[in-house]
């Protein structure tokens, strides 16, 4: 119960609690019968709520699957590929699998051919010629953890509609992957400096993709950068699969729930300049037709997705959470959203729809080798402004390669931060690593055009090209800043 | 009226996971509660305490006995904590009602229509509490 006062000395100081939804209990669609369930403030009854879930659905889908966006009111849809869906076995990704399903492959009946004879609406026509379920599995890389993938491949099964992809997170060190997937053959074994921002040759130490993966998760200088780093393997694994399954579109179960956590923690890690991205993205792989990245259910929160998967009696195998992930950004945020949601339902709405509206200043320069999304013109030197990377300023070392040039803010901060809290003990096999090897990197880093292109031996980089760009940072002993404040400051005998 | 109240209570959406891994418990509690919320046997009135025999003795205008309320969905939620979940209850409740991110439908229906954790269980209802936080 709010409070306006101290209870305990004033009985009136109770404020009568507020109900959670307007005017009556009645459904504010049907106005027939009594309502099931409040959403932001109003009542839907049972039927009407699951009709409003596919209209809000198909809302943001459908405008975005000709390969010609030319708006909401289009005569036919017809993708220019096939589909590919992200898979995780949580809550979002059964429900955005069952509306696709039953909006999009299964065949409706003769009743459902609506129009005149003229100008039939040919609804039995596929949208899309093929469907993929793709799903990431992380269990090896985590202790304790459980492999779901046989739960998975039953629930896609049971649909008899869409074919099973499983990977697992090691694919983004397999070259024999990234061969599968149409990916460009890998000229270097490049792998970067445990803490450092260079990348240098020789990783052929680790025997395994799996030994690699660890080897690259126990790196991470902390928590926070160890989840944002699976979260961004798993996002390019499901990118690459779907080019490989000749996707126009790659369909991922956020929520709007979901959706304001991942906008509120990626701006919290630096990701500010691709939070357009977060919302739409279309993706550019080489050569490769652009894959377009939709979020259909970015409009329904967590509970209209979990009323959802419960009236249609939705199976929801659940993610099993990594190790220690209570202590990244990501999962404060998450809390904190969470709570948001149930205290004030519109305020998780606000803020996906006050992101939607933020754009970057500057164009994109380049693109992250890492994440693949745009990086920004100055981040390097902005970085380099405000913190010492390192006291030494020496460029000895030969087969170097500036990984920081090449990175966007938020994947070099993910990689340089500092924290006393080692992230070693929630990764498998950690004791094997030893910091003096280079720490491997995913495959399309290596097949990344900065990399192929940066100079070797020579210590400098993509950057060396922007010259003015870079700002020297060193350490300077006492003398050297007496030297330079000297005349301000007041001599001891006054 | 009967003095007590048997419902039918369901977890869905991974919440099972911290009762037993039972997905449906059928429960009688008793008509009348400590307001305190106290599951304790000692503080809580047997079903039989007051109970006359006959369905007729008893009506909803029957004062109640001091200290003592209406069974609720508060009481239910603090008797669930104390008496059926195995393990990790901060995951369940949150100070004096269910976690955020639970959803729980009373007879079909969201618990913010019927007032929460004030409303008052009648015999037979079916209560359904489900995770939405099981992953996206």
């Amino acid at each position: 119960m709010a409070s306006c006062g101290n209870p305990a000395a004033e009985s009136d100081a109770l404020m009568t609690r507020r109900p959670k939804f307007d005017h009556s209990k009645e459904c504010v669609k049907c106005k027939a019968r009594n309502g099931n369930i409040v959403i932001r403030h109003v009542v839907y009854c049972r039927e009407c709520f699951l009709r409003l879930v596919k209209v809000k659905f198909r809302k943001i889908l459908q405008p975005s699957i000709n390969e010609k966006l030319d708006g909401p009111r289009q005569k036919s849809l017809k993708a220019s590929g096939n589909l590919t869906m992200g898979l995780s076995g949580g809550l979002g990704s059964t429900v955005l699998m069952d509306l696709v399903a039953k909006s999009y492959f299964m065949r409706s009946g003769p009743d459902d051919n609506k129009g005149g004879k003229d100008h039939p609406r040919k609804l039995n026509e596929k949208v899309w010629k093929a469907g993929y379920a793709c799903y990431v599995e992380v269990s090896n890389a985590f202790p304790g953890m459980r492999d779901s993938t046989a739960d998975i491949r039953a629930i896609v099964e049971n649909y008899n509609l869409f074919e099973f992809v499983p990977l697992k997170l090691e694919d983004a060190f397999d070259p024999s992957w990234w061969n599968r997937v149409g990916g460009d053959p890998l000229q270097s074994d490049l792998g970067f400096e445990p803490g450092g921002e260079n990348a240098q040759e020789g990783t052929t130490t680790y025997a395994t993709p799996l030994d690699r993966l660890r080897a690259y998760l126990s790196a991470m200088p902390t928590q926070t950068a160890l989840l944002s780093s699976v979260q961004a393997l798993v996002r390019l694994l499901l990118l690459y699969s779907a080019r490989s399954t000749q996707s126009s579109h790659l369909l991922l179960g956020t929520s709007l729930t979901s959706l304001s956590i991942n906008l509120i923690s990626g701006i919290a890690q630096g990701g500010g300049f691709a939070v357009r991205e977060e919302v739409d993205e279309e993706w550019h792989a080489s050569a490769a037709k652009a894959v377009r990245v939709i979020r259909p259910l970015r409009d329904l929160t967590m509970k209209e997705c979990t009323a959802w998967a419960w009236w249609n009696n939705l199976t929801v195998v659940g993610e099993t959470p990594i190790p220690s992930a209570k202590q990244g950004i990501g999962s404060l945020t998450k809390d904190f959203i969470i709570g948001l949601e149930t205290d004030y339902p519109s305020t998780v709405s606000t803020i996906a729809r006050t992101s939607s509206k933020l754009a970057p200043k500057e164009k994109a320069t380049g693109v992250c080798a890492l994440c693949q999304r745009p990086t920004q013109f100055g981040a390097q030197q902005w970085k380099s402004q405000i913190s010492i990377l390192s006291y030494s300023n020496h460029k000895e070392n030969t087969n170097r390669i500036s990984l920081a040039s090449s990175l966007c803010y938020a994947c070099l901060s993910s990689f340089t931060g500092r924290n006393s809290r080692s992230v070693n003990r929630s990764v498998k096999g950690h004791d094997d690593i030893t910091s003096c090897i280079p720490i491997p990197l995913p495959v399309w880093v290596q097949s990344h055009s900065s990399m192929q292109s940066a100079p070797r031996g020579t210590g400098g980089s993509l950057i060396d090209h922007v010259g003015a760009d870079i700002v020297e940072v060193k350490k300077m002993n006492r003398e050297e800043m007496k030297e330079q404040i000297g005349s301000y400051l007041l001599d001891d005998d006054l | 009226m009967a003095s007590s109240v048997s419902l039918k209570i369901e977890f869905g959406g991974g919440l099972e996971l911290l009762f037993a891994n039972q997905r449906s418990y059928e429960l009688t509690l008793p008509r009348f509660v400590p307001i305190s919320n106290s599951t304790s046997v000692s503080s809580v009135p047997s079903p039989n305490l007051n109970d006359t025999g006959t369905e007729s003795a008893m009506s909803d205008d029957d004062a109640i006995p001091d200290g003592l309320k209406r069974v609720d969905v508060t009481y239910l939620l603090h008797h669930l904590r104390d008496h059926l979940l195995k393990e990790r209850p901060e995951l369940f409740m949150d100070k004096e009602t269910v976690r955020p991110g639970i959803l729980v439908l009373i007879n079909d229906t969201d618990w913010e229509l019927e007032g929460e954790g004030e409303y008052e269980l009648k015999a037979g209802d079916e209560l359904v509490f489900i995770s939405t936080l099981h992953g996206g």
